[in-house]
């Protein structure tokens, strides 16, 4: 019966006020408040005393007020600075906002091919780490350990002032294992791969060779249940695959053979490519193209001469015609050179003007521009050509160039950050217990399967949460690009900076963006680590 | 020896035991499994056009590579043949040569890293240069087609790189400096570490220089303004080099530890939070001060949805609230504590720096100066805080809760529970990754150089441009790579020592 309990007991009970907790509580928070609060009222008050002696030149407005509200309408102001490199098309002119854009798509970019091509040489690292082969493993031990030990400014600066720039000029550039790969003073070039027209063609063989090899998979898995026979069947499926790739090439390739062509005068008398290689041999005063080689070797024919006897093509810079062209007279041995015009309309007139002998474009505009006494030489196409690197007067032309700066940013970050995955990915394999590999070798199951389904999975979960921070520390450490020149974010911003004068504004824009890039990445694997997690009660 | 003239002995005398069966090693290896054996003929390939090159390059060292490989693999297949091995053989056939491929490619690495390290022998050493004269040193690097390395630029600017500007006068200071430390250090690993010292004074004794240390080198390295024995230095100007690096990391990790035990303490708070009503009260009261002074006159004069839905910001402040309740329970500690380490391990260090540089003499009253080293310092200890925060909050998640629980059951206040039972074993757990942290530190010190201090980086950049040593750009790099290596590499194989040291029998 509660009735009957004395009341006086409950109210014994109670502690008093100023030793209850909860109170106590938020009273400390209360005091730690009202401290932090005030630390800011002193800073905000010392601030605005500072900006009132500079002058109050942070927060104009359009009309000439000052008001904080106009704190960030700088931003539209003119940049009035270069940018050396950029994803987006940017000059002087443009906005500071337009300025900080490119800086942030300069950093995505480095942040991006850095992520994926570090995991690539850290996964390989970290397995070559584990590799049976004493050398191996040893020379894997000895990369990650000195890249580890050592600052990563301290590589930049050598891979930037002493090794890229003192790459050879680019007449002397450098080509490791003769491939065509140049590195000279002017950065690194490497050839790109170019999509012609018929590659929408080709795209069809292969989804359909894609198709294809799902169909493969699925029906020789039902034949392995059926049977109780092992069948290799990412073999079979990879060769259904390439089939149709193969014979989807020569389709396509046959079916856009009309797509390309270059227009000659009547008076040159060539009417198809091989009458191109005929002719270029009777200019230089050789019988046969294949004496080119040793001509040039042994004195007979200069380089200047054998430039002044090539027959020289005009065409649209950049544009697949060229890449389609260079890549089919390379393949004949063929010498030529290329007049470059902005447009069709430009590289026609450049014709007709007599700027060159020859015109380069797509079959429909050679066709329409309807010049007389004109053959149109049909030239082969091919779903996909690739432009190699030329050298043509100072520059490189053709291929992907890479600056010198971001040459060695990219490189610096993917072999400082490599290194690090490799210890983290080695330590994930490592984390699986040895009686795991153990029993799916005793269950029969092959070295691929072992790795796929046993150790794999089960390194995954040791090695994401690692490899996030190690992300976030290579788009962190992306803002080093400052000291070897290339325009990322943070050097772009420093620019502006120094040329607004509003350094809180930018300061808090790239705090924001360098947090925003973060949490982007953290969300991304943070889920995949959610999706990989042992499934538990 | 003996084991292989047994070994052929028994082969020429037939006399082995066949376990091995050459017909059943071509068919394993190379027959059942195509993909292999298209493997190894490409690798073979590879193998004989890089050992060809290297033959043609180098003849006499590629020709003993290839004879002492044909050798020890004889030996090895020789041994695996008659399972008879010595243990150099059991090594070679466990380590290098366990399988054709592996045999092929020690080849190609053991090719690939002599030369590599031929060429840097060549570079560093025999085509290189050690005067300290510029024109002596010109005149033996012109002697080769590509010259080696310049040495005395190092060897000429070795105090440059140690100290930089440091008066000459005043070096005696760093010395002693120095001796200070060294006699500290050497007592310090027995007197904690033995029982037998608990309690004896020599302990207490050795506690209270360890806490006068900060003050002593303070009055060395910095001095004081009008003393005629230690005259005051300028930080900005006299420290440099070496030195300022040291002075950049010890300072740093020092001073951001307690900073940092503090964060860690605070992001996990457990103290009731600010009650909803206050929350939820100033949040209301906010909303609509901003809505009325702010977003009604911005919707009257932007046009255009992006402008109008940017001026409904002060909505925000109520989604803020509610995440605040649901987030933080209202724990105003726990919440700034996680905003700060949050926002200063998203950013890079470089804008904390530029940010110290740049943005602090805003913060301060108007007038007042401070160095730009003790902003640098600030900056780095700021940074290193929050990273030491995070892992000072593993530690603290490492340990069982049944320890706090004990220690209430107990009747501790939370001052005492945190001094006597939860922070020594949180510490103790944590000081391996503490040491990592000190290690990314010491790194992290060549950032000051891009902030104009001239700290071993800085010194290095400064020397290729000098008119004696004009395009010596690699050796400076080279150099104090070096000495950053070498400091890592001991610290780093500390900690592990310690690592084991802790992890075994303390648990």
């Amino acid at each position: 019966m509660t009735d009957l309990a004395p009341k006086t007991t409950r109210r014994a009970a109670e502690t008093p006020f100023w030793r209850d907790a909860r109170v106590l509580g938020v009273l400390a928070q209360a005091v730690f408040l009202a401290v932090v609060v005030a630390a800011a009222a002193w800073i905000g008050s010392n601030a605005s005393q500072n900006m009132l002696r500079l002058g109050g030149s942070q927060f104009l407005c359009r009309d000439g007020t000052t008001s904080f509200r106009c704190a960030f309408d700088f931003l539209r102001l003119d940049a009035q600075f270069a940018i050396s490199e950029s994803l987006i098309p940017y000059d002087p002119s443009d906005s500071y906002a337009r300025a900080l854009a490119v800086g942030a798509l300069n950093t995505a970019k480095v942040a991006v091919l850095g992520i994926v091509l570090a995991t690539v040489l850290g996964t390989v690292t970290g397995i070559a780490r584990l590799s049976s082969n004493w050398l191996i493993s040893t020379v894997a031990r000895w990369y990650v350990d000195l890249i580890r030990n050592t600052p990563l400014l301290v590589q930049l600066f050598f891979l930037f002032f002493g090794v890229i720039v003192l790459f050879p000029p680019i007449r002397a550039a450098l080509q490791p294992f003769g491939l065509p790969i140049y590195l000279s003073q002017r950065g690194i070039n490497l050839p790109r791969p170019v999509v012609m027209p018929s590659f929408g063609t080709w795209l069809i063989f292969l989804v359909a060779g894609v198709g294809l090899a799902a169909v493969a998979w699925f029906l020789l898995g039902r034949r392995e249940v059926r049977t109780g026979q092992a069948i290799n069947r990412p073999l079979w499926a990879a060769l259904a695959f390439a089939v149709v790739a193969v014979g989807g090439w020569f389709v396509a390739a046959a079916g856009g053979a009309n797509n390309q062509g270059f227009l000659v005068s009547d008076s040159a008398g060539i009417s198809v490519l091989d009458d191109l290689a005929t002719t270029t041999a009777v200019r230089l005063g050789l019988v046969d193209l294949d004496e080119l080689p040793g001509a040039l070797a042994s004195g007979a024919l200069t380089e200047d001469e054998v430039e002044q006897g090539t027959l020289i093509f005009c065409g649209v810079k950049d544009a697949p015609a060229e890449a389609n062209l260079t890549a089919q007279l390379r393949r004949a041995g063929v010498p030529f050179a290329f007049e470059r015009f902005p447009g069709p309309n430009e590289a026609i007139g450049g014709y007709v003007d007599g700027d060159c002998e020859a015109l380069v474009a797509p079959r429909a505009v050679l066709m329409a521009a309807s010049i007389p006494a004109s053959t149109i030489v049909p030239v082969p196409e091919t779903p996909l050509r690739f432009s190699l690197p030329r050298i043509e007067g100072l520059n490189f032309v053709g291929g992907i160039k890479l600056s010198p700066n971001f040459a060695a940013i990219l490189i610096g970050l993917v072999l400082y950050t490599g290194a690090f995955i490799a210890e983290i990915v080695r330590a994930g394999i490592q984390s699986v217990p040895r009686g795991q590999s153990e029993a799916a070798r005793a269950l029969g199951l092959s070295e691929a399967q072992r790795l796929r389904l046993v150790v794999l999975p089960q390194a995954l979960r040791v090695i994401i949460p690692p490899l996030t921070s190690q992300y976030l520390n290579l788009t962190k450490n992306s803002s080093l690009a400052i000291a070897v020149g290339f325009p990322d974010l943070w050097s772009v911003a420093y620019t502006t900076l120094n040329q607004s004068g509003r350094a809180l504004q930018v300061f808090l824009l790239v705090m924001a963006t360098y947090l925003a890039f973060s949490l982007i990445i953290s969300f991304f694997l943070n889920w995949y680590n959610r999706r990989i997690a042992l499934v538990e009660r | 020896m003996t084991t292989h003239y047994r070994n052929l002995q028994l082969v020429l005398r037939g006399a082995a035991d066949p376990p091995f069966n050459w017909r059943e090693f071509i068919h394993e290896n190379i027959l059942h499994t195509p993909w292999l054996a298209l493997w190894l003929l490409a690798l073979t390939y590879i193998a004989a056009r890089v050992a060809w090159r290297f033959l043609v390059d180098a003849p006499v060292t590629t020709a003993i590579i290839l004879l002492a490989w044909a050798l020890s693999l004889g030996a090895t297949a020789l041994g695996n043949i008659l399972h008879r091995h010595t243990p150099a053989t059991f090594w070679l056939a466990r380590n290098l040569y366990s399988s054709i491929t592996n045999a092929l490619v020690t080849l190609l690495l053991v090719l690939l890293l002599v030369a590599g390290a031929r060429g840097f022998i060549d570079w560093a050493v025999v085509r290189a240069s050690f005067s300290t004269d510029p024109d002596v040193a010109d005149a033996t690097l012109a002697r080769w087609e590509t010259p080696g390395a310049n040495w005395g630029a190092i060897i000429d600017n070795f105090r440059n790189l140690m100290v930089f500007r440091f008066p000459r006068e005043e070096t005696w200071r760093i010395w002693v400096t120095l001796a200070w430390l060294a006699a500290l250090l050497i007592p310090t690993p027995y007197v904690y570490g033995r029982a037998a010292f608990r309690r004896s004074p020599v302990r207490r004794v050795l506690t209270w220089l360890w806490l006068l240390t900060p003050v002593v080198s303070y009055l060395l390295l910095v001095g004081l303004s009008g003393n005629a024995v230690v005259p005051r230095l300028n930080p900005d100007i006299d420290w440099g080099g070496l030195l300022l690096t040291v002075i950049i990391a010890v300072v740093g990790i020092m001073a951001s530890f307690p900073l940092g035990v503090l964060l860690a303490l605070g992001r996990r708070s457990r103290l009731s939070g600010l009650p909803a009503w206050l929350i939820w009260g100033a949040a209301a009261v906010l909303t609509v001060y901003f809505l009325i002074s702010s977003t009604v006159p911005a919707l009257g004069q932007t046009a255009g949805v992006a402008g109008k839905a940017l001026a409904l910001w002060p909505l925000l402040i109520l989604l803020a609230a509610w995440l605040f309740q649901r987030a933080f329970r209202g724990n105003v500690v726990a919440l700034l504590s996680t905003i700060y380490i949050e926002v200063v391990r998203g950013v890079p260090l470089i804008t904390i720096l530029f940010m110290s540089i740049i943005i602090f003499p805003i913060f301060l009253p108007p007038g007042m100066e401070v160095l730009g080293t003790w902003r640098v310092l600030a900056a780095v200890t700021l940074f290193a805080a929050a990273y030491l925060a995070e892992n000072i909050r593993g530690g603290l998640q490492a340990i069982p809760k049944g320890q706090y629980e004990a220690a209430d059951a107990l009747g501790l206040s939370t001052p005492r529970k945190y001094r006597l039972i939860i922070l020594p074993q949180a510490l103790r757990a944590v000081i391996p990754a503490i040491v990592g942290q000190f290690i990314g530190l010491f790194k992290d010190t060549t950032l000051v150089a891009i902030v104009a201090l001239t700290e071993l980086l800085g010194v290095a950049n400064l020397i290729s441009a000098q008119p004696d040593w004009l395009g010596v750009h690699r050796e400076p790099y080279v150099f104090i790579a070096l000495i950053y290596f070498i400091g890592n590499f001991f610290m780093a194989s500390y900690s592990r020592r310690l690592e084991r040291r802790l992890g075994v029998g303390e648990r």
